[in-house]
């Protein structure tokens, strides 16, 4: 993709910490990226280091309480939307933007039937008569592969399977064909074939749309199908960011490196699996310098002292570490 | 493979679940089944760990549930060590329940949000009066650790964790007990490929010392290779194909599975569309096919697949399969 495409969604330098009795969570700590008109962006990195915080701050949907954007700017089709009311933010949610949560169980109510639930996203969008809303809510059902969507309308969300719910909660969250979707983990539930019809029609409203996706995942092979450029995260920050056939073939960040070692393979011996020895820092109390050292083969002296500038590597391709080009 | 290791542990056996299907509240009228679980029969022996795969909505859940004794059968039965699991009462199913453990795919909804993770951990040992405070205190540290997170972390509540984190907390409570089964039903789905790599070393490692079995329910059929020693393939409610898993890997021969593994997405750059992608709509377990139930999508279909159930049949020892094209 050039340089040139329009930009759609620009976060820069986010920060978002939680404020505990304990002390400052810094989940998200300097997170920058850019997702371009009808680009998939494929967001990755150890399970808690803020992929989920950071859309979630995106949708200004941070959980109650005590999370908090504390710096940055967060801006969607040239305005910032930090600067919005919740009520413009109500506006601009579903039709502008629209998230598919990584937790079915929050997002879909238990008293209600799933009709009940994707009728109220499809009246949002265009008020209609009933029996049109009823119409176009079993044909959303239809397009994510549920069986006998007429009667599936009117199950509660406990009567369903688990892929079946994340697949209702991906029905609602394109259902106003939004410019930018953000998914977070919308396939982890999914067998693969299943999962595999769900890309392709992700892919086709791209297409069709030109709907951008923030795409939240820990499987490769759907970064491999579904990603133009990949974003790796580490403790609260981006890492490294490049196209995906760069971080494939020649990953840069020791980090990275390491991920795609770890990755289980379909061919080849049964054994050990590789994986990366150690644990993340607290994000209660990140280190100086870089997050990773703890763990990183490469470790040196000034890797301690400060935080690594980011290095430009290629054109689109930037990561994080004070050995690039060394190692 | 050891003596003991050849003793069946868990026995399903020609197990069926259908949940009754109904309109209205206050004077509900069944309009049909749902056949979740359709004449189901395996074994697992102790210390191995058996691969459940197969499309979203087959019953894969239903079967791990009715395995903790949460659901009973409709028809059939299951046995642990020879004797019958549903039943038991008082202290009986209390010591059952330390018997039988399980990690669930949505982590949310399994763990007590007004529990600390250390509480949660602590639970079973807790109720099975283990040791003094201490004791527990220690061993749910070293549990902790045991799972890639630090003994500090034993304070959160599971809101504050990340989706990952939380399933690694579900894992330190199903070990506390020892139990001689756990049923993990994706239990690393959620996890990014490092820390899923760590887990299923660890699940691994925890076999090896203790003996206990899996039942594994993953969509990741990698996963699935890494760590079963057997796998089952389950369609719409039956078992497709049942095999070792190194044979089923190097010979898949149902319809479904051969669909099933052309839809793995492997982690390389501009992949080929390989894929066999099945045509026709998904079926309904409401109102199933008759004979083969794949037969509305099976790219082999025969005229007399739509009156003749296939039976599950060896077409090499040990490796059966439910098709007529092997008859
Ligand atoms: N309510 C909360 N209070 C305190 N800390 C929190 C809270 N919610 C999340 N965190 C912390 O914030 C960090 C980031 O969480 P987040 O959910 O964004 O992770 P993630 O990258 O999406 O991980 P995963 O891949 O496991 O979903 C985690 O380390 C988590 O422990
Ligand atoms: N309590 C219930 N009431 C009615 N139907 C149910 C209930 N629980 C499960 N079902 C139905 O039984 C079928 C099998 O569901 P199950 O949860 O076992 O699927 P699964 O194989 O685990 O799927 P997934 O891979 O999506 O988790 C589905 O059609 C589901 O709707
Ligand atoms: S900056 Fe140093 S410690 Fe960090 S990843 Fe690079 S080499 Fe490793
Ligand atoms: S029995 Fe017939 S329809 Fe069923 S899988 Fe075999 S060939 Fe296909
Ligand atoms: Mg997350
Ligand atoms: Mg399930």
């Amino acid at each position: 993709m050039s340089d040139s495409a329009e930009t759609i969604l620009d976060v820069r330098d986010l920060h978002t910490h939680f404020f505990l009795r304990r002390g400052v969570v810094k989940a998200v700590d300097g997170v920058s990226f850019t997702l371009r008109k009808g680009e998939v962006l494929g967001l990755v990195g150890e399970s808690g280091c803020g992929k989920s915080l950071t859309a979630l701050s995106v949708m200004r949907l941070l959980p109650k309480g005590a999370a908090r954007t504390v710096q940055g700017e967060i801006v969607l089709d040239g305005e910032n939307i930090l600067k919005r009311t919740p009520s413009q933010m109500r506006e601009i949610r579903g039709r502008k933007i629209s998230m598919v949560l990584q937790d079915p169980q929050t997002s879909l109510n238990p008293v209600f039937t799933i009709g009940d639930q994707l009728r109220e996203a499809l009246v949002r969008r265009a008020p209609a008569k009933l029996k049109e809303i009823i119409k176009q809510a079993v044909a959303a059902l239809r397009r994510v592969d549920i069986a006998a969507p007429e009667q599936r309308i009117g199950q509660y969300p406990h009567q369903m399977s688990g892929g079946m719910k994340q697949r209702v909660v991906g029905a609602i969250a394109i259902s106003g064909e939004p410019e930018v979707l953000i998914a977070d983990e919308p396939t982890t539930a999914l067998d693969v074939t299943i999962q595999l019809q769900y890309l392709k029609l992700l892919k086709r409203l791209q297409r069709e749309n030109g709907m951008a996706i923030l795409f939240i995942t820990h499987d490769f092979g759907v970064v491999a199908r579904m990603c133009d450029r990949v974003a790796v995260m580490y403790a609260g920050r981006i890492v490294e960011c490049g196209p995906v056939k760069q971080i494939f073939e020649a990953p840069s960040h020791p980090y990275t490196r390491a991920l795609i070692a770890s990755v289980p393979k379909m061919t080849g011996t049964r054994g050990r699996l590789t994986a990366i020895d150690g644990q993340p820092p607290s994000l209660m109390n990140l280190p100086a310098g870089c997050r990773f050292a703890s763990r990183c083969a490469h470790v040196e002296p000034r890797c301690l002292e400060a935080y690594p500038g980011t290095t430009q590597i290629g054109a689109d391709h930037t990561a994080d570490c004070w050995k690039i080009g060394s190692i | 493979m050891s003596a003991a290791a050849e003793k069946q542990l868990l026995r399903v056996a020609n197990v069926r679940k259908y949940f009754a299907f109904t309109k209205g509240i206050l004077f509900s009228r069944t309009l049909g089944h749902v056949k979740a679980v359709d004449d189901i029969s395996f074994e697992i022996r102790a210390g191995e760990t058996l691969g459940l795969v197969g499309e979203s909505g087959c019953g894969k859940t239903t079967i791990s549930r009715m395995i903790l004794n949460l659901e009973e059968p409709t028809e059939g039965y299951i046995l642990l060590d020879d004797e019958p699991i549903h039943g038991l009462e008082g202290e009986a199913l209390k010591a059952y329940r330390t018997k039988v453990q399980a990690v669930f795919q949505d982590p949310w909804s399994s763990l007590n949000p007004r529990m600390t993770a250390g509480r949660i951990i602590a639970e079973s040992l807790i109720v099975t009066k283990w040791g003094d405070k201490d004791k527990i205190a220690a061993r749910v540290a070293e549990l902790l650790k045991q799972v890639g997170l630090r003994p500090d972390q034993a304070q959160q509540y599971p809101h504050e964790f990340s989706g990952g984190q939380r399933q690694r907390v579900a894992l330190a409570a199903a070990l506390a007990s020892s139990p001689k089964l756990i049923v993990l039903d994706e239990p690393v789905s959620a996890l990014d490929v490092s820390i899923r790599a760590q887990m299923m070393n660890l699940l691994k490692d925890i076999q090896a010392e203790r003996n206990v079995a899996y039942l594994l329910v993953a969509h990741d059929l990698a996963t699935v290779r890494h760590m079963s020693d057997h796998t089952v393939v389950m369609y719409l409610g039956k078992i497709v194909e049942k095999a070792p898993t190194q044979a089923l890997f190097d010979d898949v021969r149902h319809p479904y599975t051969k669909a099933l593994f052309s839809a793995v997405l492997i982690a390389r750059a501009n992949q080929e569309d390989e894929e066999i992608v099945l045509q026709g709509e998904v079926p309904s377990p409401l109102n199933p096919p008759s004979g083969c139930r794949f037969h509305t999508r099976c790219p082999y279909v025969m005229p007399r697949c739509s009156q003749e159930e296939p039976k599950l049949r060896d077409v090499t020892p040990g490796h059966a399969v439910a098709c007529h094209l092997f008859d």
